[in-house]
C-alpha cells in the first residue's frame, strides 16, 4: 500500500512538472506575476511529492517489503539497516529517484533563496528545473520505475551487491549526484540569461556559491569513491581510470574551469561567451556521466540495446536539454561580445585562459577514451579498451602546467604584468622549485615525474607562502599584534581570495599524496603458512594465526598478521577474506594500519583448504597526504561558501 | 605591439600549446587500445596477432583449474562453448574468479598456443556472462535471475 501511495505521488508530481513549464510560458506572455507564483507552487510540491515517493521507497526497504521488485533484487532480510538505507539508491531505478529528489529540493531552495533578488529570472528558472525533472520523471515512470511490485513474492531478496555494502558507499552517490544536480541552478540561471537577454555578470555573482557547492560535492564524491576503491577493492589504488570513475571526472575537469573563468568575467567583464559555454558543457557531461553509468552503456552498447526503449529516451532527452541551450547561446553570442580585449600576454588573464585550456583538454582527452570504445563497437562491432597509459601520458603535463599556473595565477596582476613586478613575484618561488629539485635529486630521487612535481608544487607552494606571510605581516604590524592574528585579519580581510588558495594549497598536498604513494609504492605477493613471515620494506610481516570469524551477514576467514618494524610489533593486522550469505559472493577485506602519513596495507586474498594463504602486502608513502589533502580543499569551499557577505554580493 | 598582434600571438599560444596536448593524447591512441576477442577468435589468429595484448572473455572450463606447486598462479581453459583457450595466469585472481563462470582475461596469445595472462576481470553477478560472448552470439546456460529470487 505504502509504495503505492509513493508511486501516485511521482505521478501527480510529473503533472505537475508539466504545469510548471506552461505557468512559465504563461508568466512570460502575460507579464502576470501571479503565474510565477503558480510556478512556485507547483515545484514547492513537487518537492514535497518526491520526498513522499522516496520515503515510501525507504519505508518499503526498512520493513523488507519483498513484493516490490526493485528492493527484491538490491536488499535481503540480513542487510544491515545502515546498508538498507543505502540499497535505495544501489541500483539504477532507485538512484534515478534520487537524482529527481535531489533536483527538486535545490532548485525549490533555489527559488526560494532568490525570490526577492531575481523576481525577472523566476518564470526562466522555474521553467528549466521542472523541463529537467520532468525529463527524469517520464524515465522513472514509464522506463525505469522503483515501485512496480513482483508477483509472486520471493521469502528473501537478492541482496545488494557485497562490495557496496561499506559506508563510503553509503554516502557516495548522494554526493556525486548533489554534484551533478548542483550545477542546474548556474546552468538555469544561465539559460535564465540567455533567454532573458540579461546578459551581464548578475547571473554568474548570483550562483558563484551553488557552483562553488555543487564542486565542493562533487570533489568530495570523487574522492569517497577513490577511497572506497583503495581499501574496498583491495588493490591498493585509488583511481583506474575506469569508464564510471571517468564518467564523474568529466564534468569535475569542466566545473573547475568554469568556477576559475567566471572570474575573469567578474573582474574584466570578459569571456562571456566562454563562460556560458563551459556551464552548458559542464551541466550536459553531469546529464551524460549519469547515464552513462545508471544505463550500462559503458560495459557495452549492447547492454544498452537490451532495452531500446530507455536507451533512445536517455538519448533524446539528453539531445533535448543540450540543444535547448546550444540553440539559445548560438542566437544570442552577437550580443555577447566583450567589450574589452586582452591588453596582454603576461597577465592574469592569460593564465586563466590557459589553466582553462589544460582543463578542456583534460576532459577532451577523457571524454575521447571514454566514449571511443562505444564508437568502435557501434560502427566496426569489435570491442575495445583504452589502456590507462593513455591518460597517463596526457595528464602527466596537463597536471604539472595547472600546478604551475596555480602559483602564477593568483600572484600576477590583471591586464600586464611589468618585467619588475614578475621579477619581484617569481624569483624567489622559481629558486624555491629548482632548490627542492635539486635536493631530492642529490638524495637520490631519479623518477621524471617525481622531480617535475616537486618543482611545480615547491614553485607554487613558495609563492603562495611569500604572498601570504607577507600580507600576514602587514596585518600585525598595523594591529600591532602576533602574526598568526596578522594571518587571521589577512584571511577574514579577502576571505573569498583566501579560502581559494586554501583549496589550491589542499591540491599540493593531494598531489604530494598521489606522487609519493605511486611512484614509491612497494608491493609483494607471497604464499605463506601459519608460523611463517615475509618482509617488505623495513617491515616483518608474521603470519600468527588463521581463524573463522562471523559478521551479521557474512563469515569470514581471518588472518593475524603481526607486524614488526625491527624487533619492535607495531600492530596486528587483520586481513579477512569473507563470504556473503545471501549471495555467497567472496569478498577480500583490507586491513590498513598508519605510519609516518603513509600506509601498510594488507590483504589476504586467498586461503587453500591445506591453510596456505596468499598475502599481499603494499606499502603506500605519503597517501594520508592524498585523503588530508582533500580535506583541506573541502575546508577552504565551505570557508568560501560561508564567508560573510560583501556589499555587492 | 598592436592589439592585432598581440590576439594573434594569444591565439597561436593557445594552438601550440593545445597542439602539443592533442599530439600526446593522440600520437600512441592506438598503441593503448585493447581490442576484445573470443576463444574461437584467438584460435584463428595469425602470427601477426602473436605478442599483442588483447582480451579473452569466457567461460572458465569444469575442472580445469590447477594451481601452480611453486608460484603464485595457475592455469586453466577458457571457451567460448565452440573453442577452448589454454590459459596461464601468474599473480592473484579476483574474488569473482570460479570454475564454471565467466570471465575475462588480458595477455598475450602465444605462438605455442597458450594465453599467457597476468590480469583476470571477474564480473559479480552470480549469472554473468561476458557482454562481448552474448555479442558473439554465444549461447551458454545460465540462471534466470527472476528463478533465482522466487524459487
Amino acid at each position: 500500500m505504502i509504495i503505492e501511495i509513493g508511486h501516485f505521488s511521482v505521478v501527480i508530481a510529473l503533472v505537475l512538472s508539466a504545469f510548471g513549464i506552461v505557468s512559465s510560458f504563461l508568466a512570460l506572455q502575460t507579464r502576470n506575476v501571479d503565474w510565477v507564483r503558480v510556478g512556485r507552487i507547483a515545484l514547492t510540491l513537487i518537492f514535497i511529492l518526491l520526498s513522499i515517493g522516496m520515503g515510501s521507497l525507504i519505508y518499503s526497504f526498512l520493513v523488507r517489503d519483498f513484493s516490490v521488485h526493485y528492493v527484491a533484487a538490491t536488499s535481503n532480510s540480513q542487510l544491515p539497516l545502515f546498508y538498507t538505507v543505502a540499497a535505495v539508491w544501489g541500483g539504477h531505478e532507485g538512484s534515478l529517484l534520487l537524482w529527481v529528489f535531489i533536483l527538486s529540493a535545490f532548485s525549490t531552495i533555489a527559488v526560494w533563496l532568490h525570490w526577492r533578488t531575481q523576481p525577472a529570472i523566476m518564470p526562466y528558472l522555474i521553467g528549466m528545473e521542472c523541463l529537467i525533472i520532468m525529463g527524469f520523471l517520464l524515465l522513472i515512470l514509464f522506463l525505469s520505475s522503483p515501485f512496480d511490485r513482483l508477483i509472486p513474492t520471493p521469502a528473501d531478496g537478492k541482496d545488494l551487491n557485497p562490495l557496496l555494502q561499506d559506508p563510503a558507499m553509503v554516502m557516495h552517490p548522494p554526493m556525486l549526484y548533489m554534484g551533478y544536480v548542483g550545477f542546474s541552478i548556474p546552468f538555469s540561471f544561465a539559460m535564465a540569461a540567455l533567454f532573458s537577454g540579461r546578459l551581464g555578470e548578475e547571473w554568474i555573482k548570483v550562483t558563484q556559491r551553488w557552483t562553488i557547492f555543487a564542486w565542493l560535492c562533487l570533489t568530495t564524491g570523487i574522492l569517497m569513491g577513490g577511497y572506497w576503491a583503495y581499501y574496498e577493492l583491495g588493490w591498493g589504488g585509488y583511481w583506474g581510470w575506469d569508464p564510471v570513475e571517468n564518467a564523474s571526472f568529466m564534468p569535475w575537469l569542466v566545473g573547475t574551469a568554469f568556477l576559475h573563468s567566471v572570474m575573469v568575467q567578474e573582474k574584466r567583464k570578459m569571456f562571456k561567451v566562454w563562460n556560458l559555454f563551459l556551464i552548458i558543457v559542464t551541466f550536459s557531461l553531469s546529464l551524460i556521466g549519469t547515464f552513462l553509468v545508471r544505463s550500462g552503456v559503458l560495459t557495452s552498447v549492447h547492454t544498452f540495446a537490451t532495452d531500446p526503449e530507455r536507451g533512445l529516451y536517455i538519448l533524446i532527452f539528453v539531445a533535448t536539454v543540450i540543444g535547448i541551450a546550444f540553440g539559445a547561446l548560438i542566437l544570442r553570442a552577437h550580443k555577447l561580445k566583450s567589450q574589452v580585449e586582452m591588453d596582454s600576454m603576461v597577465s592574469r588573464e592569460s593564465v586563466f585562459l590557459f589553466n582553462n585550456l589544460f582543463f578542456l583538454v583534460a576532459a577532451a582527452t577523457v571524454f575521447l577514451g571514454t566514449l571511443y570504445p562505444l564508437m568502435v563497437e557501434t560502427w566496426q562491432g569489435s570491442k575495445v579498451t583504452v589502456g590507462p597509459p593513455y591518460y597517463n601520458t596526457v595528464f602527466m603535463p596537463v597536471a604539472l602546467g595547472l600546478l604551475f599556473m596555480m602559483g602564477v595565477g593568483p600572484y600576477i596582476p590583471w591586464r600586464k604584468a611589468s618585467q619588475a613586478s614578475i621579477k619581484k613575484n617569481f624569483l624567489v618561488p622559481l629558486a624555491v622549485g629548482l632548490v627542492s629539485t635539486t635536493v631530492l635529486f642529490a638524495l637520490g630521487i631519479h623518477s621524471v615525474f617525481a622531480l617535475a612535481g616537486t618543482f611545480v608544487v615547491g614553485f607554487a607552494g613558495a609563492a603562495i607562502a611569500i604572498d601570504f606571510g607577507k600580507i600576514s605581516a602587514l596585518y600585525s604590524r598595523r594591529e600591532s599584534s602576533s602574526l598568526l592574528k596578522g594571518a587571521f585579519s589577512a584571511f577574514t580581510s579577502n576571505q573569498r581570495r583566501y579560502s581559494g588558495i586554501l583549496t589550491h594549497v589542499g591540491v599540493l598536498v593531494l598531489v604530494v599524496g598521489i606522487i609519493a604513494s605511486t611512484v614509491y609504492q612497494t608491493e609483494k605477493v607471497v604464499s605463506l603458512k601459519v608460523g611463517d613471515e615475509f618482509v617488505i620494506d623495513e617491515y616483518r610481516m608474521k603470519l600468527e594465526r588463521i581463524h573463522e570469524v562471523r559478521g551479521k551477514n557474512w563469515s569470514a576467514q581471518e588472518g593475524v598478521f603481526e607486524v614488526y618494524e625491527g624487533d619492535h610489533l607495531l600492530t596486528k593486522l587483520r586481513p579477512q577474506k569473507r563470504v556473503y550469505d545471501a549471495s555467497q559472493t567472496p569478498t577480500t577485506e583490507s586491513a590498513i594500519y598508519a605510519k609516518n602519513m603513509g600506509h601498510i596495507f594488507l590483504t589476504m586474498p586467498d586461503v587453500s583448504p591445506e591453510g596456505v594463504a596468499v598475502a599481499r602486502g603494499v606499502i603506500n608513502p605519503l597517501i594520508l597526504w592524498v585523503w588530508g589533502g582533500g580535506g583541506i580543499m573541502g575546508l577552504g569551499v565551505l570557508l568560501n561558501i560561508f564567508r560573510p557577505r560583501k556589499k555587492d554580493e | 605591439m598592436g592589439s592585432k598582434n598581440k590576439k594573434i600571438g594569444i591565439i597561436v599560444s593557445l594552438a601550440l600549446v593545445g597542439g602539443a596536448l592533442a599530439y600526446l593524447a593522440l600520437g600512441n591512441f592506438g598503441e593503448n587500445l585493447v581490442y576484445f576477442f573470443t576463444p574461437s577468435e584467438v584460435k584463428a589468429f595469425d602470427s601477426g596477432y602473436y605478442q599483442k595484448k588483447v582480451r579473452v572473455g569466457g567461460m572458465v572450463v569444469e575442472g580445469s583449474m590447477e594451481a601452480y606447486a611453486d608460484r603464485l598462479g595457475m592455469t586453466f581453459e577458457l571457451t567460448d562453448g565452440e573453442a577452448t583457450i589454454p590459459v596461464t595466469f601468474e599473480g592473484i585472481p579476483p574474488d569473482l574468479f570460479k570454475e564454471g563462470q565467466g570471465a575475462v582475461v588480458e595477455g598475450f596469445w602465444t605462438g605455442q598456443h597458450k594465453f599467457q595472462s597476468n590480469l583476470i576481470m571477474a564480473k559479480h553477478s552470480e549469472d554473468y556472462m561476458p557482454i562481448e560472448l552474448k555479442r558473439a552470439g554465444v549461447e551458454l546456460p545460465r540462471k534466470d535471475f527472476m528463478k533465482s529470487l522466487i524459487q
